[in-house]
């Protein structure tokens, strides 16, 4: 009986695969061409959006991506995912601008850096949990950034830490479209990553931990060390895209890895959905591409109406941040499972209904 | 017979607030079902805690006496060693993975196991339980109370345990799904040989089912024996039924 369901499934799943593909290799044309198929767009069907965007909400991607195999999937809640992204940062500040190594040696030493300070940062869930743990990751959040200003001080200077074209092989990665080319593979990666690990003994045994500790402990689940397992590998994803942030950015400060910074990890996954990996995907998506289409929605509206024109022009970054915590209370309380649960929830009606003769 | 379960002159206690366990001794052979009975507070879940090492959790220690499981010493040891040990256990409450489908629930208990055989472990408990074989891909916390139940003992089950440790298996159940799991639970104590540790709140269902018993008061074993004559000796009447209900037994 299932398998049939899956057989029949497959050619459409096949299907959506392409158009996918097709999407995401066309996007950067588009988006660095401003036309669709020889016919071009103005800024306002293309929402506002250029390739930078969407390089940068890839590089969120892969801190929601963590943060939402930490939290939504380990069942940690932490707001210390600046910290991380910082320390990515502060590795390959060390690692190339002192040491000098190769750009793909950077990021493999930061996802160490990363799954280092992750696990140390982990130490205390052996102890506490609820609402003390995430006390306990703030504080971390803190130690680092004070240590990442000490550092950026020390041998940088106030402006930031400058950070070189990064490098792979004989190519520069500094277009656009070679950082899309270098970044979305890297999601993939790490999304298909993510996904296989939690069907795996460990990856099931995580899951079963978030619904209930003491029954995982009794199904001979060792908690404390899956735990540190779970925040070390959340930390280093979190710590590479650390890393790629300062490259694409090309010069960072302690300032850049603020409480917002982190918090906004968790906004994006509470959109998304909490324990979903493309959810993940999803809240990163809104999270980042949102702001830039309520800015391109200011030129349009001024030949109608003058005054929500003047609206969305003066007060942009009020209006984002507004629309931001609504959306973000309405979902906690309309959509506790995010966009994720949302799109379940209708599957589920749809084949309710297709069942129902 | 082997004695797969030993406990010799256990004594427990809480944060130094007077010992909840005062030399306890109690056996369970291999293939035996022991029931533990006794009132609230008497102490069952205290010595479930000993035997399965979650005593920590609830700041609870050990002040005195050994449990041995197949003849090595387990006090002391960390819960889920135990589990690679030969514990199993179905806590009080099912405690089942919510969000989890049956059968990564299923999984979640087989992952001490050989990944070899857990196919077949699988296969097992499907035959076990057939309900669970129709719900598999259902998440668990939405199914009924009795497919619960019964999926915390596949659970448990899966990973062959020598041991098996059951706590108030009957907790808010219908009785008449109750006996079936518990007929179920013989089963599997006669195919496989499972010795198991039944906590149960309801006597006479524990008693019909168990081969011997420990009545526990106020931290002591104060009667033990075959399941008839714990079900007829009078303190068994008097201290845990009351008087009043002796007379009327459910099963």
């Amino acid at each position: 009986m299932n398998q049939t369901a899956v057989a029949s499934n497959k050619p459409v799943n096949g299907l959506w695969f392409v158009f996918w593909v097709a999407i995401l290799v066309y996007l950067p044309t588009l988006l660095t061409e401003r036309t669709l198929f020889g016919i071009p767009l103005t800024n306002t069907q293309l929402l506002n959006l250029g390739l930078t965007q969407i390089n940068l909400m890839l590089i969120s991607m892969l801190g929601a991506l963590s943060l939402n195999y930490l939290t939504g999937c380990a069942g940690l809640i932490s707001i210390g995912h600046a910290a991380f992204f910082a320390t990515g940062a502060m590795a390959a500040a060390i690692f190339d601008n002192q040491l000098g190594l190769p750009f793909p040696l950077v990021l493999l030493a930061a996802a160490l850096a990363g799954a280092l300070a992750g696990t140390l940062a982990g130490l205390p869930s052996l102890r506490v949990r609820g609402l003390y743990f995430v006390l306990s990751t703030l504080a971390v959040h803190y130690v680092v950034t004070y240590i990442f200003l000490e550092y950026q001080f020390k041998f940088f200077d106030v402006v930031g830490i400058p950070y070189a074209t990064p490098q792979i092989g004989s190519i520069e990665i500094n277009t656009p479209v070679r950082w899309y080319a270098l970044l979305l593979p890297l999601v993939i990666l790490v999304y298909v990553g993510l996904k296989a690990s939690l069907k795996s003994r460990e990856g099931r045994a995580i899951l079963a931990m978030r619904d209930h500790e003491l029954a995982a402990t009794a199904m001979g689940v060792d908690v404390r060390i899956l735990r540190l397992k779970a925040f070390g590998l959340s930390s280093a994803i979190a710590s590479v895209a650390g890393a790629l942030f300062a490259y694409y950015l090309s010069n960072v400060t302690s300032e850049a890895f603020n409480i917002n910074f982190a918090i906004q990890f968790i906004a994006m996954i509470i959109i998304g959905g909490m324990g979903s990996l493309p959810g993940s995907l999803v809240g990163a998506a809104i999270w980042l591409l949102l702001p830039s289409i309520i800015g391109g929605l200011s030129p349009d509206a001024s030949s109608e109406n003058a005054f929500l024109s003047k609206l969305l022009v003066e007060n942009r970054a009020q209006l984002v941040q507004l629309i931001f915590s609504i959306l973000v209370i309405v979902f906690l309380i309309f959509a506790p499972g995010g966009v994720a649960g949302l799109g379940t929830s209708l599957k589920n009606r749809w084949t309710a209904w297709r069942n129902t003769p | 017979m082997n004695t797969v379960l030993d406990i010799q002159h256990l004594s427990v206690a809480y944060n130094r607030k007077g010992l909840a366990l005062e030399d306890v001794s109690l056996q369970v052979p291999q293939g035996g079902i022991v029931a533990l009975l006794g009132a609230n507070g008497a102490g069952k879940s205290t010595l479930i805690r000993a035997v399965t090492g979650l005593l920590d959790l609830h700041h609870g220690k050990i002040t005195d006496g050994r449990v041995h499981m197949s003849g090595q010493i387990v006090s002391g040891m960390p819960a889920h060693s135990l589990v690679r040990m030969g514990m199993g256990q179905v806590p009080e409450g099912r405690l089942v993975f919510k969000h989890l489908s049956v059968e990564d629930n299923l999984l979640v208990g087989a992952a001490v196991l050989p990944r070899a055989q857990v196919k077949a472990g699988l296969q097992a408990v499907y035959q076990l339980f057939p309900r669970l074989l129709e719900r598999r891909n259902q998440a668990a916390g939405w199914m009924s109370g009795g497919e619960q139940q019964m999926l915390a003992l596949g659970r448990a089950m899966i990973a062959k345990p020598k041991l098996l440790m059951v706590d108030e298996l009957s907790l808010g159940l219908a009785p008449l799904i109750v006996i079936e799991i518990y007929k179920q639970l013989r089963v599997i104590g006669e195919t496989m040989g499972t010795a198991m540790l039944i906590v149960e709140q309801n006597a006479h269902l524990a008693l019909s089912f168990a081969h011997s018993a420990y009545l526990l008061q106020q931290g002591r074993v104060v009667l033990s024996g075959t399941a008839q004559e714990v079900l007829a000796s009078p303190e068994m009447k008097v201290s845990y039924l009351g008087e009043a209900k002796a007379g009327k037994g459910t099963t």
